[in-house]
């Protein structure tokens, strides 16, 4: 029953990507609503649903946006790794801090892998536009809707599960 | 790589699928899967349009209300302006009329049949602008085909088609180009999106003022002719320029339109660069 909740959550999501997202943008820019549902999923459902929840989520934004299915599963394929590996760092931040790290740094590496897919068939490239007019507004939205997001699932007391697989399971 | 063994054989997994991904994808194999999910989907997108779009739109007027009341008054002025210009040419209209049966000249492909339908989505960011809509191959939509704005202006051709969902790349997207010219100094050129969603009217080499009306050249077989387009907003750059940055500002607002029409009666002569404006 969970597994048809969540994906049917990443259904809607894709779903809302593309005709909800565009509708309200910021400083031309749209968050990455898909990031940051992988991501809350990884936080409070644990990595291995992230693990399948990925390649979904990359195909039905694919097919809904008539996107490259490939290349938005590299777009949000450093998540878990980077999550993984800020976990295992130890460094001086809080679970808020870390999550929001992991979410800024995959959703620029995210839409620079999209631009330059899109300068690969021939668009016209301005490292100018995509710095000022994609990255950074897009880095803060996202930053926005986590927030948003992840406190409210924080005080109604959902505890963010650590990003180490068990061993003898994966 | 030694913190992330135990995510090794997942990321090479993952690489390996967005290779056959990409292959599968490239060689048409995900199109009827793609097809079928659009169709199961339709009912829903369009229920999430409809519920956003009035709140969408509320928000955006709100935001540029001065804008909205500056071109509200220009916007009368120029209906005046028009009004008369109406008058005037529906009487050269009756006679080009006349002369056309009596020479027996058909009208060319600018003003043949045109299928309505209504855009879905739109995957709109710096690089990329793309809507669907919802009309596919059942409807007689061809990869190539034009798309107008309601009122006739080119937005853009069909890049895709499925059995009820066609995608369509805007002249926006930083990867149209469309032979243009001014239909005042008959300047031509290349119309071409660039990064941001910005109109840029690129090797035109005569005297070219701001407020002068673009519309398609029909070179080159992608567009008919006499398509308006946008009109000149800014030139720059000295006399001396072989050829000056003249940038063109679309005559339809591409973020509030919600029908389009496709231009059913025009089909481009190569369909493969028609697929690549």
């Amino acid at each position: 029953m969970k597994l048809f909740a969540q994906i049917f959550l990443i259904l809607v999501v894709a779903l809302s990507q593309v005709t909800v997202a565009p509708l309200f943008p910021i400083a031309g820019a749209v968050p990455d609503l898909m990031l940051v549902t992988i991501l809350c999923l990884a936080v409070y459902s644990g990595p291995r649903t992230a693990m399948w929840a990925i390649p979904v989520a990359a195909v039905l934004v694919g097919f809904t946006s008539d996107r490259a299915p490939g290349l938005l599963l590299l777009a949000y394929l450093p998540l878990l790794p980077l999550a993984f590996a800020l976990e295992e760092a130890r460094l001086p931040l809080n679970r808020y801090s870390q999550v929001a790290l992991v979410g800024v740094a995959t959703g620029l590496w995210a839409r620079s892998l999209l631009a330059f897919g899109a300068v690969a068939q021939d668009a016209t490239f301005s490292p100018t536009v995509l710095v000022r007019d994609l990255l950074l507004p897009g880095a803060l939205l996202d930053l926005a809707l986590l927030t948003l997001v992840y406190v409210p699932f924080r005080l109604v007391g959902w505890s963010p599960r650590g990003m180490t697989l068990q061993r003898g399971h994966l | 790589m030694l913190i992330f063994s135990r995510y090794t054989w997942w990321v090479g997994a993952m690489i390996g699928l967005a290779l056959l991904l990409t292959i599968a994808s490239q060689a048409g194999i995900l199109k009827p899967f793609q097809g079928f999910y659009l169709t199961f989907t339709e009912p829903a997108e369009n229920l999430l349009t409809a519920v956003f779009r009035p709140a969408a739109s509320f928000l955006a007027d709100a935001g540029n209300l001065n804008d909205l009341q500056d071109e509200n008054r220009r916007l009368r002025l120029e209906n005046e302006d028009l009004q008369n210009k109406v008058t005037s040419l529906r009487q050269d209209a009756g006679r080009v009329k006349e002369l056309e049966q009596a020479l027996n000249i058909t009208r060319g492909a600018a003003g043949g049949a045109r299928l309505a339908a209504n855009i879905v989505h739109r995957d709109s960011s710096a690089f990329t602008d793309v809507i669907s809509i919802d009309r596919g191959t059942n409807d007689g939509v061809k990869t190539g085909m034009v798309v107008l704005s309601s009122q006739g202006t080119l937005m853009g051709s069909v890049t895709r088609t499925f059995s009820d969902r066609a995608f369509v790349r805007l002249i926006t997207d930083s990867k149209s180009k469309v032979r243009a010219q001014t239909v005042d100094s008959k300047a031509d050129g290349i119309v071409e999106g660039s990064p941001n969603r910005v109109l840029i009217f690129n090797m035109a080499q005569a005297d070219i003022k701001v407020g002068d009306t673009v519309e398609t050249l029909g070179l080159g077989g992608n567009y008919p002719a006499g398509l308006p387009i946008g009109k000149v907003s800014e030139v720059s750059g000295s006399p001396q320029d072989l050829f000056r940055k003249v940038r063109v500002e679309p005559l339809v607002r591409f973020s509030t339109a919600q029908t389009v029409l496709v231009l059913t009666s025009f089909l481009p002569e190569q369909i493969g660069l028609g697929a690549q404006p």
